[in-house]
């Protein structure tokens, strides 16, 4: 019913930073390692801020065309964390 | 007379978000996108209640307030999420962004819906036709937000119009209703197409005998006045249906009350079970006093059983109070006094006789001063590393499962409640 795993796993990511275009896509992830697998996004879904006490969460929900994953980058300790994924929306 | 429409222009443009928390939800999970979605202001279970759901399920017959497993009936493939307080926000901010770029007079009626009120800027900046701009602001939400999310404008010659014209074509319509259409629409609507009046409101009128929409707006504001709603409601529900200048009194809302609930996962008569989650319920209702500035005197608190019985204790004190301590303390005096040998299936707590904070008055008693500083020290700590970092242990229990809820009418408590996400 609800078909979110959640994950919650420190991983290595690639991002892009872009100098102009649509806010939503200023900065993104575009790889990610998880499981010794290379996970190419081909789609960001929405990126929005929160904050855990005064630190800034950038929250990235993103798609390999097949699954949907979470992915928060925490600017204060510059980490990068799959929160949860959605595998093929089931 | 009968037939009077305020000639004026409709310059009141309504924006509403469609199946809001489904369509951030399928926005940011592509693989969603086209299939039924439900929102849970709690974890996925039978018992949960579905908040918003996309207009896949709605197709399926499935409506927002039905239990996950009613739901499930009319939908077996359903996906169910929980609630993304932040993710709502954001999409609440960027709606927001993009109206307040037309009109400095705009105003956010809930998390996804607001006005803006053109009247006084169609000379200068907004030139164009509205409907344009309702189309420009369409695409914009686009661009903004995603390709996903989508938005009814309405346009209308007051809020109630405006609103109305927004619901007419759904999901993503465009629709304005001025003097020029506003009789062929009447004539095709029934009473309860009307936004705000339900089968209580229906029965009145037809109780007068207006059955139909027609001979609600042909109806005298005196007679709606002393017949039908008794109240000033009747002036009102006039000026509305004839297109007379917004109504601000339709979202200026005092605070009566300040009150959290909760429906238990699983039903029980165990006190080790049900005290934490509701000494949980008091510090978040004391959170939201002190958010909103006030304090209270009068306390509630109620119990539903699962086998339909309920209890309600009420109960007003001399004195103001504001702290967990105080709720918390006062609350238990009427937790203890609940029926043990039922098993409860929700409970709640109401602060009511709400007045205006008097904190900054300086006690000259140390006790009170105290509890004050102790609050107040409390609260920066939570303000500075999340909500609830620091909890009384009692209620460590209550903050693991208890999840706060997403507010459906107005936006008073969604810093708060952000705070906490």
């Amino acid at each position: 019913m609800n078909p979110t795993i959640m994950i919650n796993e420190r991983v290595d990511v690639m991002a892009r930073f872009r100098d102009k275009g649509n806010y939503q896509t200023l900065c993104y992830p575009c790889l990610m390692k998880y499981k010794g697998r290379t996970i190419e996004f081909t789609e960001l879904g929405l990126r929005h801020a929160t904050k855990q006490g005064t630190r800034m969460i950038h929250v990235f929900d993103m798609s390999d065309g097949t699954s949907d994953y979470r992915i928060e980058f925490d600017a204060e300790a510059l980490t990068w964390t799959l929160v949860a994924m959605i595998e093929n929306g089931q | 007379m009968k037939h009077f429409i305020d000639p004026k222009p409709a310059n009141i443009m309504h924006i509403d978000l469609n199946s809001a928390f489904a369509t951030a939800e399928q926005q940011a999970h592509p693989s969603l996108r086209g299939k039924p979605v439900g929102v849970t202001n709690r974890k996925v279970t039978d018992y949960g209640c579905v908040i918003a759901v996309s207009y896949e399920g709605k197709a399926l017959g499935v409506k927002v307030g039905m239990r996950i497993d009613e739901a499930k009936r009319y939908a077996p493939n359903l996906i169910v999420l929980e609630s993304d307080p932040a993710k709502y926000k954001h999409m609440y901010l960027k709606l927001g962004g993009i109206m307040k770029s037309y009109s400095p007079k705009v105003v956010m009626k809930s998390i996804d819906e607001g006005i803006i009120d053109f009247n006084g800027t169609r000379d200068t900046i907004n030139t164009r036709p509205l409907l344009d701009i309702g189309r420009e602001i369409k695409q914009r939400v686009k661009e903004d937000l995603g390709c996903a999310v989508r938005v009814n404008v309405g346009i209308g010659q007051n809020w109630f119009l405006a609103k109305q014209a927004a619901s007419y074509i759904k999901p993503d319509g465009l629709f304005q209703l001025d003097s020029s259409n506003l009789i062929e629409y009447y004539k095709s609507k029934e009473l309860l197409d009307l936004s705000g009046i339900a089968e209580r409101f229906e029965a009145r009128l037809n109780a007068v005998g207006i059955r139909t929409v027609m001979q609600f707006f042909e109806a005298e504001p005196e007679f709606l006045k002393r017949h039908v709603f008794r109240s000033i409601d009747g002036y009102k529900w006039y000026r509305r249906l004839h297109g007379i200048s917004p109504d601000p009194d339709d979202v200026t809302t005092k605070l009566g009350h300040v009150g959290r609930q909760y429906v238990l996962d699983k039903r029980t008569n165990k006190s080790e079970i049900l005290l934490p989650r509701f000494h949980y319920l008091c510090e978040t209702t004391g959170k939201k006093l002190r958010f909103q500035q006030v304090d209270a005197r009068g306390i509630l608190v109620w119990f539903h059983y699962d086998n339909g019985e309920s209890e309600v204790w009420r109960k007003m004190f001399r004195t103001r109070f504001y702290t967990d301590k105080e709720i918390y303390e006062r609350a238990l005096l009427m937790f203890n006094r609940r029926d043990t040998s039922l098993n409860v299936a929700s409970m709640g707590i109401t602060c009511y006789k709400i007045t205006p904070s008097t904190r900054n008055q300086l006690s000259l008693l140390d006790d009170i001063r105290k509890e004050e500083w102790l609050t107040e020290a409390v609260d920066e700590v939570n303000e500075r590393y999340g909500n609830f970092m620091i909890t009384k242990l009692s209620a460590l229990e209550g903050k693991k499962v208890v999840k706060q809820k997403i507010p459906f009418g107005g936006t008073r408590y969604f810093e708060l409640l952000l705070k906490r996400a």
